[in-house]
């Protein structure tokens, strides 16, 4: 990864003008902006069917505290990361808890009556209102410093190909879901595909240059000016492919294992993938937001490669005295949680481009659930733990909040990138603002 | 709109290389001689303003002057108005002389036109991209069967559902009410209805589609993976679903729609549901055509047929250059080129992402697929250049590829974007004149893309050597709807609407003259001109002499017409025979006109630009209109008398005038009226022929039998039809292009599907010694 301290800097290193870039490196024009402010990203984890509260929150509140179980893989970002017990989801009206637990979760608001369907009834529809993470990327998109060529990533890991209340949790607005990338490859399409033509497009200069002169040969001198005209802007086409050589090896995509397909024991992989390519999108500036959704609400993926055969969802459902289920449901989010590890490694690893430190110093991780509990469907206590440095949050603590709702955590994040607004989703659970504790 | 519009939009024929004879010259003080000679004259008393060979000075005339006013009129203008700052010096026959030499000298300018390398239009390349990658796929049967096809099931498809019939549908507009669409089979709380089919797209355009309903939906266009419009969770209280695509006309795009009813009430409350609790279920899909308001998608553009997918490039170009009056590809920039270049992309993306379709089955790009991947290339090759590809060709353009790339998959795509970026494909008659370049002009004049197999195979098998093979092509290709889109486009040109204008007028005037009544007025002058493209006759005069016109309920209203307020278009005639065709449609009379009263200069110069071909320069300063208010006792008639009695203005609207004064009888949305501003309406108009002869002509009709049997604008029918048809200027096919064209559309009764085989067979055989030289 090269590093530069400003996007001045990057484009001289790589020798290459900044007409040039955006076709090359499939940037935005702005894409390297902003070089005197703080780079400031999110990206918004989301697992299914709650947590075991005995085996994921810590008994301690404050800068003292143990990790148990569930979140011992984020040993190594103790004190980068902070847990957040007592943050409820109050939203109520249409839909079974699963449905509202997802549709509400990043929303803060209800959902609309509609066509989805728990079993005969609870019927609902779409989340009235956006997401949190699209009202960020629209804040960090309206202006010229903060804006990114895709504004925000969505990523999916297993998310099945239907589109209903318990599969969606981003919205641009109100009944407007946005579908999750669950293809690695796919993505991998979206954010580099150019790269490759641009490759192809390069080798196809010479003999087209050797056609337009063998063309040009026969046509008379009237129309030959013309021809002539165009050879000089293939030459500067090839000129500018050749200037971007460097720019390519600077970025180059990350080299993903082939024909990995979606299933259920190829969650790991398809996890490890989508990781990569999203901390190269957030190297490569493409976007400032991701969110990263595992499965769906009421999740049944089959994670034999932890040792359980039953599917998540059934799993959840077993009662607090079924030591075995408990187990399960621990490893399960354990094995979670290490994703959430991993993707902090892979930030703290990765320089941050043009700036001071790592991706991690710049990027905050929100992990959550839309689940307090999967056996009880409980929406209060919905597990929030946040990892990394990007927010100005003061990170290394476990904190307790009286049963608040969570739209003023939603409320805070906004607070933190410099977007103050007054109320998030439902204003009956915007109370006082933003959360007090997170700073100080 | 105000005349300073006008002369706006007049002020862009500066650039119309065959600009008028209109000129303003100013007088050279030497002293007149006796006995010069046109030249001479011309040197002393012209030359400073208009240049030693009229070819225009940048400071006084920058046009050519070009001489198609009638000798004696132009001699009688010179007399009156020249020199400019000296008016009336001229001698009667020194007039005569200079005007005589003008028409010799300059009117031969025309024919040196140039025929030079032109590239493809940006539509030319959108439409060749659209059928190169259509030429691989099955095409869509044709028949006259229209509507679409409905599967009907008795629940939604996720749980059980049972087929229990099909039927054609007409439309895609049902109230099924709190009942079923059929009450023995279909349960009335929950069924689903799938309806599949192509929609036939008249015009290329942005579209835009609308879906109401209030249930679950689902609506595919052109790609049936991917719907456009995806509302099968119902959520609140939405009932309308919008999305747009980029169509291209005379090409068909598959769509379906998938309708389910849910009663969003658990079984055992349906159960026990009173009847008037049941909730309703309707369904319309309606279409935003360009510049028009939406409508049902109506049945004439269904077929029960499933088109293949299709390419509609969405790469943005940089437009065409339109200063001739048409698009022509003559000039490049480097904005182009990056479209070409982004386009190429585009392409192949779609090819590799479509590979097992375009390639019969070869579902990936592998070495053990590669020999077949190479005879596609070849032949994707062939066709994007319109001719078979030497050995040697082959070789630089798909066997060197798949030498060099890294895989298959690369060889193809590099394939793809060398050819898409070749000179042979991006400009027009670059290589030979053979059969195949016959066969391009032939596909490039009627349809604005790539020859067909069939032309392919008639240039292979040498048939198109004869005018009457090539005649023969051309009728068979005028039957596609490509050729009826551009027909379409063309009349729209021709009646300088192909931009639709801003219709907003007066609510104090024309209270009920709305957004939606400037619609259906385009709508109604489209299925006019449908009937002149599609119709049984194809008699041009008929654009005049029509006294019929398309009303619908709303149209009826505003125009005294009685019929029900949802009446479909139907063709009536109105006013008691006092209509004519075109020139009397209320939306061009709307659109050549101001927001409160009719404008005779609009009208006017529209009929000598448009219909009579004739070029007028620019006014010399912007005018606004005199406002009704300052003479409130004056017609509009009188009103324009009065502001352009002054000799300067009375050199082109003495000429303009009197023909936009035939058309009062229709005010400013087109209504027929016998009074304005408490006058009896005076539509008395002359006009001076090319010839000399002056005809009169008392209101619309009298003006538009004068019209159709006009030679002049005949001519210049075939003329602008030619350019439009060509993108080449007629000039350079000589002099006796234009006559012989404009007669035998005399001869044949002015059939214009005619005319446009005519014009495409003359272009595609042009003789050898206008073509793009060779080496």
């Amino acid at each position: 990864m090269t590093r530069a301290s400003s996007r001045r800097e990057f484009i001289r290193d790589l020798g290459l003008s900044a007409a040039v870039l955006p076709f090359v490196l499939n940037l935005s024009s702005v894409g390297f902006a902003n070089p005197a402010g703080r780079k400031q990203r999110l990206v918004i984890m989301f697992s299914p069917n709650g947590v075991i509260p005995s085996t994921f929150w810590p008994d301690e509140v404050g800068e003292t505290f143990t990790l148990k179980e569930s979140l011992q893989p984020l040993e190594p970002f103790r004190n980068r990361t902070l847990i957040l017990n007592g943050i409820c989801d109050k939203v109520r009206g249409e839909g079974d808890n699963h449905m509202r637990g997802m549709g509400c979760l990043l929303t803060g608001i209800e959902l609309f009556r509609g066509s989805v369907a728990s079993g005969d009834e609870f019927f609902a529809g779409w989340s009235r209102g956006i997401s949190i993470d699209q009202e960020i990327k629209n804040f960090l998109q309206q202006s010229p410093a903060t804006r990114t060529r895709f504004g925000s990533l969505e990523f999916g890991v297993n998310v099945p190909d239907r589109a209903d209340t318990w599969t969606r949790m981003v919205f641009s607005g109100p009944n407007k879901p946005l579908t999750p990338v669950s293809d690695p490859y796919q993505m991998l399409g979206r954010l580099y595909g150019r790269l490759k033509n641009q490759e192809n497009m390069k080798s196809v200069l010479d003999p087209l240059l050797d056609d337009l002169r063998k063309v040009s040969e026969a046509v008379g001198a009237e129309d030959r000016k013309l021809l002539e005209e165009h050879a000089t802007f293939v030459r500067a086409l090839e000129q500018e492919l050749r200037e971007s050589n460097a720019a390519q090896n600077a970025l180059a995509p990350p080299v993903l294992e082939a024909g990995v397909k979606s299933t259920d024991d190829n969650m790991p992989k398809l996890s490890k993938m989508q990781i990569d390519l999203l901390v190269n999108s957030f190297a490569a500036d493409f976007a400032r937001v991701a969110t990263l959704q595992y499965s769906h609400s009421a999740g049944d993926a089959t994670m034999r490669w932890l040792g359980v055969e039953a599917r998540h969802h059934d799993v959840s459902h077993k009662p607090d005295d079924d030591a075995d289920a408990q187990k399960k449901l621990t490893r399960i989010n354990q094995w979670y949680c290490e994703q959430v590890a991993y993707l902090a490694k892979r930030l703290a690893d990765t320089p941050e481009p043009g700036g001071d430190g790592s991706l991690l110093d710049h990027t905050l991780i929100v992990w959550t659930n839309e689940l307090g509990k999967g056996n009880s469907h409980t929406l209060d206590n919905i597990p929030f733990v946040l990892v990394g440095n990007g927010f100005n949050f003061r990170m290394g603590r476990s904190l307790k909040y009286p049963a608040l709702p969570h739209n003023r955590l939603w409320m805070s994040l906004a607070h933190a990138v410099g977007h103050e607004i007054k109320r998030f989703g439902n204003p009956d659970y915007c109370g006082e603002g933003v959360l007090s504790g997170l700073t100080g | 709109m105000s005349i300073h519009c006008t002369c706006r939009s007049l002020r862009a024929s500066r650039f119309v290389r065959l600009a008028g004879l209109w000129g303003v010259f100013v007088c050279n003080l030497a002293t007149a001689m006796a006995d010069e000679t046109g030249a001479q004259l011309f040197a002393r008393l012209c030359a400073s303003c208009h240049g030693a060979h009229g070819e225009g000075t940048p400071q006084e005339y920058p046009q050519p002057l070009s001489a198609d006013r009638p000798l004696t009129d132009l001699a009688r203008f010179i007399a009156r108005a020249m020199p400019a700052d000296d008016p009336g010096t001229c001698r009667a026959d020194e007039a005569e002389r200079l005007a005589a030499y003008i028409r010799e000298s300059f009117a031969s300018r025309t024919t040196a036109a140039h025929l030079g390398l032109t590239r493809l239009t940006v539509g030319q390349y959108r439409g060749a991209v659209a059928d190169l990658m259509a030429s691989f796929r099955t095409p869509l049967p044709r028949d006259h069967t229209r509507g679409v096809l409905g599967d009907y099931y008795t629940m939604k498809p996720d749980r059980d559902n049972k087929h229990v019939m099909q039927r054609l549908d007409p439309e895609l507009r049902f109230d099924f009410g709190r009942s079923s669409p059929d009450p023995k089979t279909i349960d009335l709380h929950e069924f689903t209805i799938s309806w599949e089919g192509s929609l036939l797209v008249p015009e290329s355009g942005e579209y835009e589609f609308i879906v109401r309903t209030e249930h679950a939906v689902r609506f595919w266009l052109n790609n049936l993976k991917q719907p456009l419009i995806d509302a099968w969770v119902k959520s609140g209280q939405d009932g309308e679903y919008r999305a747009s695509a980029r169509l291209l006309g005379g090409r068909a795009y598959a769509l379906k729609l998938v309708f389910s009813k849910m009663s969003l009430m658990p079984s055992a409350v349906r159960k026990k549901t009173a009847p008037e609790a049941i909730p309703t279920a309707s369904i319309v899909l309606e279409w935003t055509r360009p510049h028009r308001v939406s409508e049902p998608v109506p049945t004439r553009y269904l077929v029960p047929h499933r088109a293949p997918e299709s390419l509609v490039v969405a790469t943005p170009f940089p437009p065409d250059d339109r200063s001739a009056g048409y698009e022509r590809g003559t000039s490049i920039s480097k904005a182009w080129d990056q479209a070409t270049t982004d386009a190429a992309v585009e392409a192949t993306d779609y090819v590799m992402t479509h590979l097992g379709d375009l390639t019969g089955g070869i579902g990936e790009a592998t070495r053990e697929t590669a020999p077949q991947l190479n005879t596609f290339c070849r032949q994707f090759v062939e066709r994007a250049f319109r001719r078979p590809l030497s050995d040697e060709q082959a070789r630089l353009f798909v066997d060197r590829l798949f030498e060099s790339a890294p895989d298959p998959s690369a060889a193809v795509q590099r394939v793809v974007l060398l050819t898409l970026k070749s000179p042979r494909f991006l400009y027009h008659d670059l290589v030979g004149n053979d059969a195949y370049s016959v066969a391009s002009r032939l596909s490039f004049a009627l349809w604005d893309s790539l020859p067909d197999a069939g032309l392919l195979q008639a240039a292979a098998s040498g048939q198109l050597t004869s005018a009457e093979h090539v005649a023969a092509q051309a009728r068979r290709m005028a039957a596609d709807p490509r050729a009826a889109s551009k027909l379409r486009a063309f009349f729209l040109q021709w009646l300088k609407v192909e931009h639709p204008p801003d219709l907003s007028k007066s609510k104090a005037e024309f209270p009920a003259f709305d957004a939606a009544a400037a619609s259906d007025l385009r709508a109604s002058l489209e299925l006019l001109l449908d009937d002149q493209i599609e119709g049984q006759t194809s008699d041009f005069r008929r654009v005049f002499l029509a006294d019929e016109l398309y009303l619908n309920g709303r149209l009826a209203r505003l125009y005294g017409v009685d019929l029900p307020g949802d009446a479909p278009f139907r063709k009536i005639s109105l006013d008691n025979g006092r209509r004519a065709g075109v020139l009397t449609h209320p939306y061009l009379l709307a659109v050549f006109a101001g927001a409160e009263s009719t404008s005779p200069i609009h009208r006017g110069v529209f009929l000598v630009r448009n219909v009579l071909g004739r070029s007028l320069r620019p006014p010399p300063d912007a005018f606004a209109p005199l406002s009704p208010s300052l003479h409130p006792d004056l017609t509009t008639r009188q009103r324009v008398e009065l502001q352009t009695k002054a000799e300067t203005c009375q050199s082109c609207h003495g000429v303009i005038n009197p023909l936009g004064f035939a058309l009062e009888h229709f005010d400013a949305i087109g209504r027929y009226r016998e009074q304005d501003r408490g006058h009896a309406v005076d539509a008395k108009g002359t006009y001076a022929n090319r010839s000399g002869d002056s005809v009169t002509f008392n209101g619309a009709r009298e003006l538009a039998q004068f019209l159709a049997a006009s030679n002049d604008v005949h001519t210049a029918f075939v003329k602008q039809l030619f350019h439009h048809t060509t993108k080449e200027s007629i000039h350079a096919y000589g002099p006796q292009t234009v006559t012989r064209l404009t007669h035998t559309f005399v001869e044949s009764g002015f059939d214009v599907r005619k005319l446009l085989i005519e014009i495409a067979t003359a272009s595609a055989l042009r003789p050898r010694d206008v073509v793009v030289q060779q080496k």
